[in-house]
């Protein structure tokens, strides 16, 4: 077995490792507003990098690496985005920290504030139908809610991914 | 050849992880859907890379672990997408509807809320959160948790409302 990586692989290892870091140096600069902006940046980083690499990289190129390398890279930036969308847009893990954060116990109803700082469930519920309509899976006309074809296609999709998953 | 084996172990991943979480779900197991993925990838990474230097004399790892990686990890993210967004949640309950259309106010005012109390049971369930009369306290272990997560937040420059950032 050879276990040891080719160049461009040994790069896509080490720009993986890099990734976190560099969105935890991104962080600091306060010109890169929000999360997912801060990632997308991230990830076009890393791209760029790796790209550029391989072309100083010399001696002949191998194309199993190339490949091989890409692959690990996207491995990595689809890790680091389950892993960093869960810290940013998780409920639960939310509703969590706002409860520790309110200090002491709280009704349903004072929870659901705190969660929202200040403001109710209608601000969040709000916040997720903006991602649907602005995705154009869901229209409103007249103050109802209804799915578009493509909002239709991606709950068969959910459906399916959801069954073959084993989710049920 | 290396690819190969990776494929062939990212596939026997797509039939095992669902497999698993079936018999989790029938068995009554406690672990967790993402226990069983890890285990699942353990598996069948250990038996990719067995097949790998029991059939190739020139067996290249990082081929194999690269292709392996990525499949798996575009599972986990379909997995992670479906597995209880709130966002998906909303448009599944909007297709499921008779003549899939609902008012507003129903999915800010009562969908939207019973995801909320969904989660917190999880919180409950999974010893982070008490429930004693009608409020809810974090226990010891909520509370470790919580700060983790905000200590990360803070690292990473997120903020803690667990909101899409819209460019407005």
């Amino acid at each position: 077995m050879n276990f040891l990586p080719g160049p461009a692989q040994t790069t896509a290892i080490c720009l993986s490792v890099a990734l976190p870091l560099l969105l935890l140096c991104y962080a600091r600069i306060a010109a890169i507003g929000g999360a997912g902006r801060r990632f997308r940046l991230g990830c076009l980083s890393v791209i760029a990098l790796f790209v550029i690499t391989c072309i100083a990289i010399p001696g002949p190129r191998n194309l199993d690496d190339l490949v091989s390398g890409l692959f690990l890279l996207a491995t990595a930036m689809m890790l680091c985005y389950v892993l960093f969308s869960l810290l940013a847009w998780g409920f639960t893990l939310t509703l969590l920290t706002a409860l520790v954060q309110a200090g002491r116990p709280l009704t349903s109803e004072q929870w659901a504030a705190a969660y929202m700082q200040g403001g109710d469930l209608g601000t969040f519920a709000h916040n997720r139908l903006k991602l649907l309509i602005g995705s154009g899976m869901v229209t409103t006309a007249d103050d109802k809610l209804a799915p578009t074809a493509r909002g239709l296609a991606v709950a068969h999709l959910v459906k399916l991914v959801r069954f073959s998953t084993g989710l049920g | 050849m290396s690819f190969a084996i990776g494929l062939i172990a990212a596939v026997v991943f797509t039939l095992l992880a669902p497999a698993m979480q079936f018999i989790a779900r029938v068995q009554g197991w406690s672990l967790a859907p993402v226990i069983l993925l890890a285990i699942a990838a353990v598996v069948s990474h250990l038996l990719g890379v067995l097949l790998g230097v029991l059939t190739l004399p020139q067996f290249r790892y990082w081929d194999a672990a690269s292709i392996f990686g990525f499949g798996v990890m575009g599972y986990v993210f379909a997995f992670g997408a479906v597995y209880k967004s709130v966002s998906l949640d909303i448009l599944l309950g909007l297709v499921d509807r008779p003549g899939r259309k609902a008012p507003l106010s129903d999915v800010v005012e009562r969908q939207v809320p019973a995801l909320f109390q969904g989660r917190t049971k999880i919180l409950i369930d999974g010893g982070l959160v008490e429930q004693v009369g009608s409020r809810f306290a974090a226990t010891e272990a909520g509370q470790i948790m919580a700060k983790r997560i905000g200590r990360l937040r803070h690292a990473f420059g997120i903020g803690d409302t667990g909101l899409y950032d819209f460019p407005d």
